[in-house]
């Protein structure tokens, strides 16, 4: 029993339709996967095309067969395996190409459709822009437009119109129904079985070890990080320092998290009122989250470290939104464990040796710890250039190297060489990297964290005083600080984007726009989760304590919806409005029923008439007049609306007993 | 499978129906509707990509889960929208001869507005689909061969549709008790009817006068000798028989008895052969059958009507 129209499946235009639409929703992966899975779709679509075009025969089967073992052996070749996001991707565009290439029914023509929804999935596994968004809602409308195609048209192929406007029609009456799914289907926390370990590639951000480079990669990057909204004013630019990893762990070259957990009291003194912020983080897949200084809350679903750490209890996989508190006025770890002393002051004797040789010199010459972190701060201040591309570090002493030779660096060349020198000269210190500043949305009053403000910084140790943040490339480039990374690196091209030459031209408007749109959309679409979904049916009047409310307020709303869209498309199928003339003539008939006077079927509102007037002389006149009125309507030329409404009137006020 | 489910339904619901007085109106009891194969196939997808967006928590994914789930939603109502309130009445039926094909119509009309792609077909026939304009009436020609003479049931259509993407099957019932006639096979090989069942008649003189004459043909035997063109005889020709052209009232009976031939059905052909000719030559002729005399006649009608009666012969008369 085939599905479609008989001939429909093979119809050229039908053909042709349902490779346009396949090959727009593959698009998007040409760029995205290896070159010649896109061009190998290509060559099948190109190929059917033809065989759909020329009427040729489809190719032979043993030549689908091999193509595919082909296909799945270039997968696995290409990526090592075959599951996974990317890899299964691969093999699904590959084998969406085979089923294009063998179909020959009406089933295997809707199945390659159905296989188009799946590839429009695939595609949401690597971007859920907006613009991707709107790009693939028009791929779904194409491939409904296909399946339309299929169903319709009797001995001819249906045009244009007639495969998108009932396609489009469908799709915007799903429009209400999907909103109540959307808002009222359940959300679960986290993924239902284990992720594929490339779920998340591709995305930036911070790692848990600092070499001298890595973070000048991470500035390239104008992926957004996270954004906060603050409850009232930002505080100053200078203030803002996001904090992530503490690096402790230090092997002369890289600074690491230490493997064990680093815990303990967390004595610290606050003064004034806490800062409070929103933050939504977009995911990173590691643990860590990001806040200001000393917090003074910490989300539900993470913990914070004695160092200030917060970290979550799941890897941040899906965007985080979360409430904080922080206190940037305080006063913390006055006392310091032997332990953390021990860690925050060791490093390896035979690597950098000058580094260290210059520390134990700045010790032995000051009397105080202040005196050494003044005399560094001087160093970097007076020989120090601050550059994105700074030389490369290629010897097993890059700290010596750096300081001594190239004296070119970025954040993580001052915030490493420094906390090594700080440790030469006995005083702890840690390295912590996390961000600085961001770019506050004047339309949404919204502080937008880019991976391009990653920052490396260092903070020491004193007697009397706690952790003390000293930021080393605040003496070299006070700008970078100050006002942000753009301002630091100078109007010319080491950072050439066309956005950071435009800070304040109609670009920047156009993008703050842009950027308030997209946090819309991040908050409301795609960081929907369960906490949103609670506080969104809350702030609503519904408070959902489990989900089997939630299936229950589903079913309902559901049932609602359904009814009135199904209502709206049923109304319209009842018989046009009765004639105004004929419901008044009828009630005419029956009043006078009620009195005995019944209208024979056969009989004529003229015979009737006759009959009234004999048998009701003293509504006779009336009668007449809407009886005149009623043939006129009827038999005549037809009366006008306020006539009708007379009659009706008329015959509402006629009293024949 | 779905197809044998939706039969079973079909026969338990319409178990002893009589056939229905036209028009029928498909509303909205009558009307019933599955997923298709697809339409199931459609649902398993879903699930997947439900499973894919809640793994992935992936928000658009849900989007596109929940649009296309209601879009099939939309769909079934839109496919059972398109048979709804239809109106459908028995269309024209030729009579046939038997090893022909029987053209059954039925005329479709949609008082509101356009349907698409709307099909009807007989139990395990190729279904025929036509579109509807709105307050316009459509015709579906359904092709059945009869390969028997007598009258060829059409039995109970169903009508139904996938418009618009196939995911639902909405489908109804009827039944008009349509019937197509379908006249004996005529033999051409059993010639002309015997001229002798002219002669045997001794009631009708068939000649008013010479002005009816119109020509001469061979002579056969058994031909009247008040016939034979004896002046022609006269001059040297041939023995000739005058054929006259208003035979009105020379009652040729096409009888039953003459029809020599091995079986009552091949008698049957004969007798079609015989009523096609001597009407293709403008002959008057009656037809004799075991319990059926029809009076001598000309023309389509009259032909129509022998026909008729050869097809149907020994069946029980229509009530």
């Amino acid at each position: 029993m085939s599905g479609a129209i008989p001939n429909a499946a093979l119809d050229v235009r039908n053909v042709m339709w349902l490779l346009a639409a396949m090959a727009f929703v593959v698009a998007p992966h040409a760029f995205r996967l290896p070159e010649w899975v896109g061009a190998f779709f290509a060559l099948v679509v190109g190929w059917r095309a033809w065989i759909a075009w020329r009427a040729a025969r489809n190719p032979p089967r043993w030549l689908v067969l091999a193509l595919t073992v082909g296909a799945v052996a270039a997968t696995f070749f290409a990526w090592g395996r075959i599951m996974g996001r990317d890899a299964g991707t691969t093999l699904l565009v590959l084998m969406a190409a085979m089923k294009l290439l063998e179909m020959k029914t009406s089933r295997e023509v809707v199945l390659a459709i159905h296989l188009g929804f799946v590839l429009v999935m695939t595609n949401f596994l690597f971007s859920q822009s907006i613009p991707l968004g709107i790009y693939m809602l028009a791929c779904v409308w194409l491939f409904v437009a296909t399946l339309v195609g299929y169903h319709r048209g009797v001995g001819r192929t249906p045009t244009v119109r007639e495969r998108l406007v009932p396609a489009g029609m469908l799709l915007a009456q799903a429009v209400p129904l999907m909103l109540v799914f959307f808002i009222l289907f359940p959300r679960v926390q986290g993924p239902l079985w284990a992720l594929p370990q490339d779920a998340r590639a591709g995305i930036s951000g911070l790692s848990d070890t600092m070499t001298p480079g890595n973070i000048s990669k991470l500035i390239q990057s104008e992926a957004t990080a996270f954004r906060v909204q603050f409850e009232g004013d930002i505080p100053p630019y200078h203030t803002l320092y996001w904090r992530g990893p503490v690096l402790w762990a230090f092997d002369g070259r890289t600074w690491k998290v230490p493997d064990y957990n680093i815990s303990g009291s967390l004595a610290y003194t606050r003064s004034e009122r806490p800062v409070r912020y929103v933050v939504t983080v977009e995911p990173h897949g590691m643990h860590w989250l990001f806040s200001l200084d000393v917090p003074g809350t910490v989300p539900a679903f993470a913990g914070l470290r004695h160092d200030l750490q917060i970290r979550s209890v799941r890897p941040v996989d899906v965007r985080v939104r979360y409430e904080m508190t922080s206190w940037l006025d305080y006063r913390y770890g006055e006392n310091l464990p032997a332990m953390f002393r021990k860690l925050a002051l060791s490093f390896d004797e035979r690597r950098n040796p000058r580094t260290v040789a210059l520390g134990r010199q700045w010790a032995a010459e000051s009397a105080t710890p202040t005196e050494v972190l003044a005399r560094a701060l001087r160093l970097f201040n007076s020989q120090f250039t601050y550059t994105l591309e700074p030389p490369l570090l290629t010897s097993d002493d890059p700290y010596d190297e750096f300081l001594f030779e190239a004296k070119r660096g970025f954040c993580e060349h001052y915030a490493g060489s420094f906390a090594l020198l700080m440790r030469a000269a006995g005083i702890p210190s840690r390295v912590v990297t996390g961000y600085q500043g961001g770019e506050v949305n004047p339309l949404s009053r919204e502080l937008l964290v880019r991976q391009a403000d990653a920052h490396a910084w260092v903070e020491v140790w004193l007697e009397g005083r706690g952790w003390v943040r000293i930021d080393p490339t605040s003496a070299v480039s006070p700008d970078r600080i100050d006002s942000g990374i753009n301002a630091a690196l100078g109007p010319i091209g080491v950072f050439p984007s066309l956005i950071a030459a435009d800070r304040l031209g109609v670009l920047a408007n156009m993008r703050f726009v842009w950027d308030a749109l997209n946090s819309q959309w991040n908050q409301w679409v795609l960081g929907y989760n369960v906490d949103r979904q609670r506080q969104f049916l809350a702030s609503l009047g519904l408070e959902i304590a489990d989900w089997t409310k939630l299936a229950l307020w589903l079913t309902g709303a559901t049932l609602a919806v359904g009814g009135l869209v199904g209502l709206g498309l049923v109304l319209r199928d009842l018989p046009v409005r009765r004639d105004p003339a004929v419901v008044a003539w009828e009630r005419f008939c029956a009043k006078l029923a009620r009195t005995g006077l019944v209208r024979a079927p056969h009989e004529g509102p003229v015979d009737f008439l006759a009959r009234i007037e004999a048998a009701r002389p003293a509504v006779a006149a009336e009668a007449r007049a809407i009886v005149e009125r009623y043939v006129e309507a009827r038999y005549g030329p037809g009366i006008t609306r306020p006539e009708s409404r007379d009659l009706l009137a008329r015959v509402r006020r006629f009293r024949p007993a | 499978m779905f197809a044998n489910a939706r039969q079973s339904i079909a026969d338990w619901i319409f178990r002893a129906r009589t056939p229905e007085s036209p028009p029928v109106t498909l509303v909205q009891r009558r009307i019933f509707i599955l997923p298709t194969k697809q339409g199931y196939l459609f649902g398993l997808v879903l699930l997947v990509l439900l499973l894919a967006s809640i793994n992935y928590a992936l928000s658009l994914g849900f989007v596109l889960t929940f649009l296309l789930a209601a879009m099939g939603a939309v769909a079934m109502l839109h496919t059972w929208r398109n048979l709804a309130h239809l109106r459908l009445r028995p269309g024209r039926c030729d009579p046939v001869f038997a090893g022909d094909t029987a053209q059954f119509r039925v005329v479709l009309e949609s008082p509101s507005r356009e349907r698409y792609a709307v099909a009807i077909r007989r139990r395990e026939g190729e279904p025929a689909f036509v579109d509807v304009r709105a307050t316009e009436h459509a015709v579906a020609t359904l092709p059945v061969p009869a390969p028997r003479r007598g009258r060829l049931r059409c039995g109970r259509l169903e009508i139904f549709t996938r418009y618009p993407v196939g995911l639902f099957h909405a489908w109804s019932y009827f039944d008009f008790g349509l019937a197509a006639i379908v006249y004996p096979r005529p033999s051409p090989e059993a010639g002309l009817p015997p001229q002798q069942t002219l002669a045997g008649n001794d009631e009708g003189i068939p000649v008013p006068g010479d002005e009816d004459f119109a020509f001469l043909r061979p002579y056969h035997a058994g031909d009247s000798p008040r016939l034979i063109a004896w002046k022609a005889l006269a001059r040297g020709d041939d023995l000739l028989t005058k054929e006259f052209q208003a035979t009105a009232s020379a009652e040729l009976w096409l009888d039953w008895i003459d029809a020599r031939a091995p079986d009552p059905e091949a008698r049957l052909s004969v007798l079609a052969h015989w009523v096609m000719e001597t009407e293709r030559l403008g002959q008057s002729y009656g037809l004799r059958l075991p319990g059926v005399s029809i009076p001598p006649g000309r023309g389509e009608t009259h032909r129509a009507r022998c026909l008729e009666a050869l097809a149907l012969h020994g069946e029980v008369p229509e009530t």
